[in-house]
């Protein structure tokens, strides 16, 4: 199991990783009080909808302020390494493609697509197993969750 | 008592029909593989079974996704103990002896110790739940709002001070998730908030995106890339049966892990993690040769493995007696019985007997089904380790587009799991504890509800929480907590964290 800051080496000076993180925290704290000021706050006493969300977000943005404000002596961020950034990155995006192409190729040919490009072009398998995995994958899944379990998946404009 | 006996003969003839029986039986062997699984951990596993309990009736539904449940907590141990990889992170502190005990050519003890650990643990977890959860929501039946909001503020409290890293990111963190839970419409004044007129928002963000991405989305791109794993060992099934002296030092880490993971299971927070680390480092403090501790000591497998087990089953208690969740894993549960029409909470246990019963009947059988599963085919089991990684993740990143989907026939939970998945994983590598904001999501309606209307039932007083016992009683003990939690801040000074090995461990 992959845990956080592993493989993180110890660089001294610069910028670290809870300065950063409680810099994010309070971004994230401000882009909600921003937003919250189409809902009427109401008072101490009668809270409106906007109320609770208000102090969470004061909340977050002071709890952000500590992390960063004591986060001196954490992880440099130079010594942060990302070693499978580039693999992430595009996992992410094979997932996007996959979650565009669900509803409108239908769920067994996007499920094949996608592992066929894993198997295939990321993992640079075998050819056999390139087809069958993916065919097998597809098809098993489909007939398990949406034919016996009775679970609607999406079918493409070809009925596939 | 014997209304219990009697309640648990009923569970009993409910648990012992086929079809449930059957679906405990699938529920374990399914928790068992993916507990070995690195990147499907039990949350991951009870998401993505989800929706195929749609169609069930609730009480095989909730046995199915309980089996799951325990039966990763078994398995997250063989992988810890063959491979030094911990399936399910509550598995960590197994590696450490676990491992060396392989490495010493004892794996067969170590597999054999773990899962007799974990059926004692699991088999008196089920006895505390069944004695304790009637009780608790007998007394429960006195809450109102305040007590509610009182309540769920104390969890928060805990969720502090027991969490396993940095308080202040455990408390950053149950506050974006109780920010998540924030979107949706507002029961109480109608008002859709932070939608974005996405029309999917407006019943808010659903715990199973949420949990799939942060957890098993963030692990696969965390570990997506990395080399294949190591040979396995396979003992045999001569070779799994301890010594006498194996088990004369395991009865006390096991008695002692049970207890203590139950008692850990009941609060919030990670608390199945957490309690292994606490088991392990107590039982390094009450040996008498704690040199042998990281070096093959069973104590270390013992204690862990019995306490991850007893807290999962300590969890069940404040989720079916008050219809309040201590973690992740819980919340998508009870969420699996809400779609059923049924409302968690005090009168559960008085409404639905037959689903009570059965459940906790259920538990006694399926440890039953994992000792007997796990220690003969632990052979079989270990075959699906020589998987390649580089199959095994494209599938379940698949696996879990398909599950997230079901839900609600709707990619917005995938666009949901997606982002959630991109955000933990930069999260988990800046150190910051993810399970506070499943918690989050699924408190923070239930805290602004209770709180709005115990204001409203007060006339806007915030004494009301100060004229009412259990309400003061659990604020006093929440805030004491909290300034515990806040001490080794102010003052420098340790805390219970670095005394168990959980600083440098938890990560």
């Amino acid at each position: 199991m992959a845990g956080a800051n592993e493989g993180n080496v110890e660089v001294k000076g610069g910028l670290r990783s809870d300065q950063i993180s409680g810099v994010v925290l309070i971004a994230i704290a401000l882009v909600v009080i921003w937003f919250n000021r189409e809902f009427p706050v109401g008072t101490l006493a009668d809270p409106g909808p906007g109320y609770v969300p208000l102090l969470l977000a004061c909340t977050l943005g002071g709890i952000g302020l500590l992390v960063a404000v004591m986060g001196a002596r954490s992880q440099s961020m130079a010594g942060t390494e990302w070693p499978e950034a580039t693999r992430a990155l595009i996992i992410m995006v094979a997932c996007i493609a996959a979650t565009f192409a669900l509803e409108r190729i239908g769920y067994r040919l996007t499920t094949a697509a996608f592992l066929v490009f894993f198997l295939g072009v990321i993992e640079r398998k075998h050819p056999l197993a390139v087809v069958l995995v993916p065919a097998g994958f597809s098809f098993a899944s489909f007939y398990v969750i949406g034919t016996l379990l009775k679970v609607p998946l999406p079918v493409g404009p070809w009925g596939f | 008592m014997i209304e219990t006996f009697n309640s648990l003969m009923m569970g009993f003839s409910v648990a012992f029909q086929p079809q449930v029986l059957m679906y405990a039986f699938f529920g374990c062997i399914i928790g068992t593989l993916v507990g070995m699984m690195p990147g499907l951990g039990p949350l991951a596993g009870i998401s993505l079974l989800l929706p195929a309990t749609f169609g069930l009736n609730p009480i095989i539904a909730i046995v199915l996704l309980a089996g799951v449940y325990y039966g990763a907590m078994y398995g997250g141990s063989t992988t810890s103990i063959l491979m030094r990889i911990p399936g399910e992170a509550a598995s960590v502190m197994t590696c450490v002896d676990g491992y060396a005990m392989t490495q010493q050519g004892r794996a067969g003890p170590a597999l054999a110790i773990a899962a007799i650990g974990s059926f004692v643990a699991g088999t008196l977890g089920v006895i505390g739940l069944m004695l304790m959860a009637p009780t608790l929501a007998s007394f429960a039946l006195r809450f109102g709002p305040p007590e509610y909001t009182a309540l769920l503020l104390m969890g928060l409290f805990v969720l502090a001070y027991m969490s396993g890293g940095s308080m202040l990111k455990t408390l950053a963190m149950a506050v974006l998730g109780l920010l998540l839970g924030m979107i949706g419409i507002d029961v109480m004044s109608g008002y859709t908030r932070f939608s974005f007129d996405i029309v999917e928002l407006g019943d808010g963000v659903g715990i199973v995106p949420v949990a799939v991405g942060l957890f098993g989305i963030s692990e696969i791109l965390l570990t997506a890339g990395q080399a294949d794993p190591p040979k396995v060992q396979q003992p045999t099934l001569r070779q799994l049966v301890p010594t006498k002296a194996d088990l004369k030092l395991s009865v006390g880490p096991i008695m002692r892990g049970s207890v203590l993971g139950f008692l850990i299971g009941i609060i919030p927070g990670s608390a199945h993690i957490i309690s292994s680390f606490v088991s392990y480092g107590i039982e390094r403090r009450l040996s008498k040769h704690p040199e042998r501790f990281g070096n093959g000591a069973i104590e270390g497998v013992a204690g862990p493995e019995s306490a991850n087990n007893a807290a999962a089953t300590g969890a069940f208690v404040p989720m079916l007696a008050l219809g309040i969740p201590t973690g992740p894993v819980t919340a998508v549960m009870l969420a699996a019985i809400m779609v059923h029409g049924i409302l968690p909470g005090p009168m559960l246990i008085q409404q639905q007997p037959d689903l009570f019963w059965g459940f906790v009947a259920s538990m006694y059988v399926g440890n039953i089904v994992l000792l007997v599963l796990n220690l003969p085919m632990v052979g079989l089991f270990v075959n699906l380790l020589r998987i390649p990684y580089a199959y095994l993740y494209p599938c379940i990143l698949a696996f879990c587009i398909l599950g997230c989907y079901s839900v609600s026939n709707s990619t917005m939970d995938v666009w949901i799991m997606l982002v959630m998945g991109g955000a933990g994983y930069i999260l988990r590598k800046f150190g910051f504890d993810l399970a506070p904001v499943a918690l989050g999501l699924v408190l923070g309606p239930m805290l602004e509800l209770s709180l709005r209307q115990s204001l409203a039932m007060s006339g806007g007083e915030y004494s009301i929480f100060l004229q009412r016992p259990i309400a003061v009683t659990m604020l006093v003990l929440g805030l004491v907590l909290l300034g515990l939690a806040l001490k080794p801040l102010i003052f420098k000074s340790k805390d219970w964290r670095s005394s168990v090995g959980l600083d440098e461990n938890i990560d």
